[in-house]
């Protein structure tokens, strides 16, 4: 979630600021569960297809790291340009 | 207890709740973005942990156009007219 929706609360009075710090705070951890379980899925599925072992083989750990650290890096530049679009920037085609 | 809360208290919970509601859509829809451009950005065979230049380009097209077809179809629907 962007800092922007934390800015705004400076101009609340303290309860409201305390309520509104809880609503995001729960909004947060439940939006980085889903992001695990989703991510799990994700690389789950692309990298493991063979069942000849129960345990992980070197290959499919190897995959599920990168599959792992490029989504986490396509998400935060996903979250540049969605930053970007939310003030209205023009961005070239 | 109706007559115990103040109109302006009443006003407060639908604020918050407004809140809250706008919050949990622009995480889904950060998430849904995410999600629908890394499936159709990045090769799923990787090769490499970084994103290649391809893949970095298409992200960035691929949130503008996200971003242009969830307008366009809030207008489409916000408009009252049937889906064409």
């Amino acid at each position: 979630m962007d800092k922007s929706m934390l800015a705004d609360l400076d101009s609340l009075p303290e309860a409201d600021k305390q309520r509104m710090t809880v609503m995001i705070d729960q909004l947060q951890i439940r939006d980085s569960l889903r992001m695990y379980n989703s991510l799990v899925e994700r690389c789950f599925n692309d990298c493991v297809d063979t069942f000849k072992h129960k345990s992980l083989q070197k290959q499919e750990e190897t995959c599920v790291r990168r599959c792992a650290e490029k989504f986490l890096k396509h998400s935060m530049r996903v979250g540049m340009r969605f930053a970007e679009l939310n003030q209205g920037a023009a961005t070239q085609d | 207890m109706a007559s115990n809360i103040s109109p302006s208290a009443l006003d407060k919970e639908q604020i918050f709740g407004m809140a809250e509601k706008e919050m949990e859509y622009r995480v889904e829809l950060f998430n849904k973005m995410t999600q629908t451009c890394f499936k159709k950005c990045v090769d799923n065979r990787y090769k490499e942990s970084e994103l290649n230049m391809g893949e970095n380009s298409c992200i960035d097209r691929c949130v503008s156009k996200y971003w242009h077809v969830t307008n366009l179809i809030g207008q489409l629907l916000g408009s009252g007219r049937p889906p064409m």
